[in-house]
């Protein structure tokens, strides 16, 4: 990777900053992938604690962890974000809320550190630069949580498709399986990070790995961090009754080339493009959002919220009227009936009188 | 009293069980299978691996965008009749496309959950009609519940829908894909999953155990000790590299064989679901689960009274909003119309009133002039006869 920056030896030797977060159902072999990617226990296992609780819905959990790795005598400071409890509740709505908040929330700091007037020299860009996502290994085709997941998020970061646990899938089903994803992919427009290329201003040595590159999407995915023994060599893998997978087998899964892509060749772009595109166009929207005047976010958030609030209200004041108007309408009724026989019995007593007048004028 | 047992000596008493045998040879039996469990996660494969041929088809990959994401369970019913060796079993299968595959699956158990309750009821009807020969059963005898094989333990998701299950049917767990799990991991998550069936309460079908044969005793136990059921699905022969030609799963780095033991426990569920115990899983399913929906039912219902339908879609939240705003539109033009009532109401009464004072001053005047009469014909003097 050296020969590739030429003369920024100042990076070289003050190493590369990269942040890149992992999302996918529990069970998708996300933290086995870091485990293997880092070749250490950077994150723990999930512990299945009390199986009483099971049956309690966790949300997400977004949690930074950083690393620093050393890439062909570069350093590289890595930071991974886990999100363990995605996709794994019944109701799985507000975990794309909370992931695209997180997203944001990196932003709107280096939006406000940019506008200081005396800026943090140190200060940390915890940007994110990259999203794994890991679909789970069903074989037919995207589920509607990995469509409207990579929709929401490609807004805001790169987001790279994997299989997870592409081991259980036969060489057929997983080329099938690819071909199906990609499809959807494109049906539904889904903007992926897909390894970029311009075929008239690239090179030919770029043009060729990122087309490749491009030809293995969604990488196939097998981690392990234990070692087995292969035929008398020691390697990273899983080992079956029926066989043994290499983590680091080209033909047995796409890690290897994933790791160089991420870490070392296309290291940069994705930093690039996540800071003069995507950064950018948050920072457009935002200040624009400002300026027309209205947090115009927070309400859509909660315009449902108070629209049926508000209907509620309506309802109960309308019923509080209707009540009241037939109240009014009995309390009419009744004086008008009285009335009527006021007048009646009034009428009666004039009678009564005018006879008896009538009489007295006979008599006289 | 109890009448003495009596062994009579050869008068044809032991030959009854060959003639229930051939009655039940010549009818056949009939068997439904319900199939539970997220979208690729293996069922179909299983179904028709389990029978060694096709009964169910796979979805056309190709037919998917067509269908809009309307976020429904479906209930989808295939049927076959298989022979084998002169018996006939009416097989129907039962599967629930579209559980577990949306972003919400809120309540998604519930048509599952209707339909099996259906059965129960469509059967207890057909029972108290004058003419009870025709029934059709389609009570579930066997829910299998298919596991995703994520290494951990249960879902939220998979609990909730197992609890309802457990106590309408008899309910088998089985792990799907078992050939992503290494054994170790299998085995750990086979005891993760037993803890939480027991800690949740949840009611699966638990074959009899002891049996007077010491083979099916033992055969019982194995099974029992395997629950929950680890499942690899094949229809394809595949060679394996040393010569046999065996369904299973071809992968790069070796063969995944469907009926090996090491491998899965696929011999083991199907001797489960077929050879050794199709009906105690039909008797468990007409003497425990009807009987207790028809007890349930029984106790609050009379008679020959249609079931209290409470069906709560949340997929419709949207159909009701709407329908309340139409409400509360109709509402404010009756609170218009209201108004308008109440004026004219008013202004009736207030005429009312205007013309109740001059009546009222009417009878004044005319009672003044009485008095005045009275008063002109005593002064008079003359005698009025009143």
């Amino acid at each position: 990777m050296a020969h590739r920056l030429g003369g920024r030896r100042k990076n070289v030797k003050k190493g590369f900053q990269f942040t890149f977060m992992v999302v996918g159902t529990s069970g998708t072999g996300r933290t086995t992938f870091v485990n293997t990617l880092c070749d250490s226990n950077v994150l723990p296992n999930k512990i299945c604690d009390n199986p009483e609780d099971a049956h309690i819905e966790e949300g997400i959990n977004i949690k930074p962890i950083s690393v620093d790795l050393d890439e062909d005598g570069v350093r590289i400071s890595l930071t991974i974000v886990d999100t363990p409890g995605f996709g794994d509740n019944i109701d799985n709505e507000r975990c794309f809320h909370e992931i695209v908040a997180y997203l944001e929330r990196q932003y709107d700091d280096i939006l406000a550190e940019e506008s200081r007037i005396k800026r943090n020299a140190r200060f940390r860009d915890n940007r994110v630069h990259a999203l794994l996502y890991f679909i789970s290994p069903t074989g037919h085709a995207l589920r509607e949580i990995d469509i409207e997941l990579m929709r929401r998020l490609s807004p805001r970061v790169n987001v790279i498709p994997v299989v997870g646990r592409a081991d259980s899938l036969t060489p057929q089903e997983l080329k099938d399986f690819k071909r199906r994803i990609m499809e959807d992919i494109e049906h539904y427009s889904i903007p992926i990070y897909n390894f970029p290329y311009d075929v008239e201003e690239d090179d030919e040595d770029t043009v060729e790995e990122n087309s490749e590159l491009r030809a293995l999407l969604p990488f196939a995915i097998i981690g392990s961090d234990e070692e087995i023994n292969v035929n008398g060599r020691i390697v990273r893998g899983r080992q079956y009754p029926w066989g043994a997978v290499e983590v680091d087998n080209p033909k047995h899964s796409d890690f290897g080339r994933l790791r160089s892509a991420l870490l070392s060749s296309h290291l940069q772009d994705l930093k690039e493009i996540t800071h003069d595109f995507l950064y950018e166009n948050y920072r457009t929207e935002k200040l624009s959002r400002t300026v027309s005047g209205g947090d115009q976010e927070d309400a859509s958030l909660n315009a449902e919220d108070m629209a049926s609030q508000s209907v509620r209200l309506k309802e109960e004041q309308l019923k509080k009227e209707e009540e009241k108007l037939r109240e009014i309408e009995l309390k009419v009724q009744r004086e008008i009936q009285e009335k009527r026989a006021e007048l009646s019995s009034k009428e009666e007593a004039l009678r009564s009188l005018e006879a008896r007048l009538a009489q007295a004028q006979l008599a006289d | 009293m109890e009448s003495p047992i009596v062994s009579t000596p050869g008068v044809g008493i032991a030959h009854l069980p060959n003639q229930k045998h051939k009655i039940f040879t010549k009818r056949g039996a009939h068997f439904t299978i319900m199939v539970c469990g997220e979208s690729g996660l293996g069922k179909t494969t299983f179904i028709n691996t389990l029978f060694t041929t096709s009964i169910k088809d796979y979805k056309n990959p190709k037919k998917r965008h067509e269908k809009q994401l309307d976020r429904t369970v479906e209930i989808e019913i295939t049927k076959a009749e298989l022979e084998e060796k002169m018996f006939k079993v009416n097989l129907s299968v039962i599967d629930t496309p579209g559980f577990g595959d949306y972003v919400n699956n809120y309540d998604s158990w519930l048509p599952v959950v209707d339909f099996i309750d259906e059965q129960h009821e469509c059967y207890m009807r057909q029972e108290q009609q004058p003419t009870r020969s025709g029934a059709t059963d389609m009570r579930v005898h066997a829910c299998l519940y298919f596991i995703r094989p994520t290494g951990h333990s249960l879902k939220p998701l998979e609990i909730e829908t197992m609890k309802r299950l457990g106590s309408r049917v008899n309910l088998i767990p089985v792990i799907a894909k078992a050939d992503t799990l290494a054994p170790e991991n299998l085995a750990k998550f086979k005891k993760n999953i037993m803890d939480v069936i027991e800690a949740q309460n949840i009611q699966i079908y638990k074959c009899p155990e002891e049996s007077e044969d010491e083979d099916a005793t033992t055969r019982n136990q194995t099974i029992l000790s395997a629950m929950p059921f680890s499942v690899i699905g094949a229809t394809e022969f595949v060679k394996t590299p040393d010569g046999r030609l065996v369904r299973g799963r071809a992968y790069t780095w070796g063969i995944a064989e469907v009926e090996n033991d090491v491998h899965c426990d696929f011999k083991k569920l199907r001797n489960l679901l077929i050879r050794s115990h199709m009906l105690d899983l039909i008797s468990t399913t007409e003497e425990n689960h009807y009987e207790n929906y028809r007890q349930q039912q029984m106790a609050t219902r009379k008679f020959g009274e249609p079931k209290v339908k409470k069906y709560e879609n949340p997929k419709h939240r949207e159909k009701e909003d709407e329908l309340r705003k139409v409400f509360t539109e109709q509402v404010r033009d009756e609170e218009t119309r209201f108004r308008q009532w109440e004026q004219q109401l008013i202004t009736e009464r207030d005429r009312l009133n205007k013309d109740l004072e001059t009546q009222h001053a009417q009878i004044k005047a005319l009672e003044a002039e009485l008095e005045q009469v009275y008063h002109h014909q005593s002064s008079r003097g003359n005698t009025i006869r009143r």
